[in-house]
């Protein structure tokens, strides 16, 4: 192992986190090994002591055990009871301008916290105010994406999670907003923002076991399940969805015969059985393809 | 500034929703485009598009000539203004207006510069040094404007950025917005689902729904001849009367029945329906509420289109009077002087402006006489 390198990278990460410069020369290898091993550790105490983000990330993420949050949380003066939601953000491009502009979004004295998750992920923990409602938080969460989108030009999705009344619930909520995040963008991907309380149907898709989907799939289209619906019939279907099942609002907006219509329903009615103008029919194909992009987006991932 | 073209550009997410569907359109270097429809009709979708927030399934999207559909939204040179902004609240309106600049690393210089430009241009130079909390509803709406602004960017792209503002400020931030234009000279695509800021704002007016366009022409061409039952119904408030109605077409004479109400076409309107072959079948008739008339000397001088009912509402709107009435079990309204005598209860005779009158196809909704 090369210590030098190692020990270099250490001491530079130290002097990000802390401010502090060291200049450390090691003469053998088993010196650099003890120096590294003490300015990691150095770096691990100084952020569990002082940076709030790393407390906040160990804490969604299930490392900090539940006895130890209050004390913790009072040492970084961060009051462990409040009512709190927390949002999930995830975006595309990787620059400095989402961190910067959600910094001055909420500043320092809004008690608002900016976790970084991932290299394109941050969450946002925001205490609610008294009288903010639900209806707030939905503003507060398409302000959030709006200003994002309109200063960053990102392209982003978010999720939030219910309301929180301590922090020992913040890692239930992280599930939560993650959750929401996942099931959000695989079923309901004309959305950018995903409250965990209104994911419907695909919550439970999204929690059923692949054997029992797949099961599911071959009582539909038989042994041979289909990669993905081809995306014509999916465009023609999703229409007559949304027409509730009228056949000629459907044809009209496709600006196509309703014989045609017709004949594409019923090819879909040879292949599994199902009649897509009758209402429990329908209901049932809708269900078999959210169940067929989970099962693609599981294999894609 | 920028000319915008959109050829054949669909919208179909992972799901199958098909958010939009062969948009066509080419818009000019300085025009004020406006997307108007309900909600979930695409209009914003598109917007988004053309912003690079969403990718496009299908079709080619072209800026100045360029094929932008694979360019980052940041290097499409483009400005959004969005419903709900947010200020940063620690930062003074001038800060607000800068920071996007800052952000870009643009010289302090030049920042200054552009940053003073917009608030001349917006009106906000005496607000400069205040904070956001200390501003109004339609100052903030100015300072995010002025964000946008000061990019200079080659478009404009405004998603209901009006929407969150009280009535009467929306009426003053409209008028601020056209001057904007008139002063930047700039291309500015506008999505909303009012109509009024639609018809008051833009140069042109894209009608969609259900991620269709429906027609793309001046306000005062829809207003005047929609394409279809749709346009018709949407643009204008209160909207166009509709009822179903009869065709018969005598020798040279063609008369639309409404129950018991016999209205004759007008010379300039049937050819239409004879040549369509209308003959016989019902078609939709629509007519405007401010061409449905309760004066004498209209109605004396319109024995061929007078229909009869009882007024069961009276609105008095200070310089118009809305009476709503049923024709044949359709609800009507027609736009009247406040002089009117009429009252709610009131047996009352109204005649059509058969001239005014728009026929659409009962079938296909397409219109027939425009």
């Amino acid at each position: 192992m090369d210590y030098t390198q190692e020990l270099s990278k250490a001491v530079n990460e130290l002097r990000r986190i802390t401010g502090v410069t060291l200049d450390v020369s090691a003469d053998t290898p088993e010196e650099a090994k003890q120096a590294l091993a003490q300015i990691r550790c150095l770096c691990t105490a100084y952020k569990e002591k002082y940076n709030k983000a790393d407390f906040l990330q160990s804490l969604m993420t299930g490392g900090i055990p539940a006895y130890d949050i209050h004390e913790r949380a009072a040492r970084l003066h961060i009051t462990p009871e409040e009512r709190r939601v927390l949002f999930l953000l995830e975006f595309r491009s990787a620059d400095e301008t989402v961190n910067e502009i959600l910094k001055n979004l909420f500043p320092s004295q809004t008690k608002t916290y900016l976790v970084p998750i991932a290299e394109h992920t941050i969450a946002i923990l925001r205490p609610l105010r008294s009288g903010e409602s639900a209806e707030d938080v939905h503003h507060i969460a398409r302000t959030i994406v709006d200003t994002l989108n309109m200063e960053a030009l990102a392209q982003l999705h978010l999720s939030f999670s219910s309301v929180i009344d301590t922090l020992a619930d913040l890692p239930e909520a992280f599930r939560e907003t993650s959750l929401a995040l996942k099931v959000g963008k695989l079923f309901y991907s004309e959305q950018t923002v995903f409250p965990y309380n209104e994911l419907g149907i695909g919550r439970l898709i999204y929690q059923l076991p692949v054997s029992l989907c797949e099961n599911f799939l071959k009582e539909i289209f038989g042994p041979d399940i289909p990669e993905e619906i081809d995306e014509e019939t999916a465009a023609t279907i999703s229409r007559f969805f949304q027409n509730n099942l009228n056949i000629a609002e459907t044809s009209r907006q496709l600006h196509m015969h309703r014989n045609t219509l017709i004949y594409r329903l019923e090819q879909i009615q040879k292949r599994t059985g199902l009649d897509l103008r009758l209402f429990e029919d329908a209901m049932t194909y809708k269900i078999a393809t959210m169940v067929l992009n989970y099962l693609n987006a599981e294999r894609n991932q | 500034m920028a000319s915008l073209s959109l050829e054949g550009i669909q919208k179909i997410y992972p799901n199958g929703f098909h958010a939009v569907k062969d948009f066509n359109l080419d818009i000019e270097d300085k025009e004020f485009i406006i997307f108007v429809g309900p909600s979930g009709c695409g209009k914003s979708t598109t917007l988004r598009m053309i912003a690079g927030l969403e990718d496009i399934s299908g079709g080619t999207l072209k800026i100045d000539g360029k094929v932008m559909n694979d360019v980052e939204p940041k290097d499409r040179d483009i400005a959004m203004v969005f419903q709900n902004y947010a200020l940063y609240p620690h930062m003074t309106v001038y800060d607000n207006m800068a920071f996007g600049l800052k952000l870009r690393k643009v010289p302090k210089d030049e920042i200054d510069k552009k940053v003073r430009e917009a608030a001349r241009i917006l009106d906000l130079e005496k607000l400069l040094d205040r904070k956001p909390k200390a501003l109004s509803g339609g100052q903030r709406q100015r300072v995010a404007m002025g964000r946008a602004i000061v990019r200079n960017p080659k478009v404009f792209l405004m998603d209901e950025p009006l929407s969150n503002l009280d009535a009467k400020l929306r009426v003053q931030m409209r008028i601020e917005i056209s001057k904007l234009h008139e002063n930047l000279g700039a291309t500015i695509i506008y999505v909303t689902h009012d109509q009024t800021e639609a018809m008051t704002l833009g140069t042109r007016i894209v009608v969609m729904k259900d991620g269709v366009v429906q027609q793309v022409d001046t306000p005062q061409n829809l207003y005047n001849t929609p394409c279809n039952l749709f346009v018709a119904g949407f643009i204008g408030s209160p909207q166009m009367n509709f009822m179903d109605a009869k065709c018969s077409v005598k020798g040279d004479d063609v008369t639309l029945t409404v129950g018991n109400h016999v209205l004759k076409v007008p010379a300039s309107k049937k050819k239409a329906l004879i040549d369509g072959g209308y003959d016989g079948k019902t078609v939709v008739l629509g007519i405007r509420p401010e061409d449905v008339h309760d004066s004498e000397a209209f109605i004396s001088n319109s024995p061929d289109s007078i229909i009869e009912s009882t007024i069961k509402v009276y609105e008095l709107l200070g310089a118009e009077v809305f009476l709503y009435f049923d024709v044949e079990g359709t609800q009507m309204t027609a736009r009247v002087n406040p002089r009117t005598t009429l009252r709610t209860g009131d047996k009352a005779v109204f005649a059509l402006d058969m001239e005014k009158i728009h026929v659409f196809d009962k079938d296909t909704e397409l219109t027939i006489t425009n």
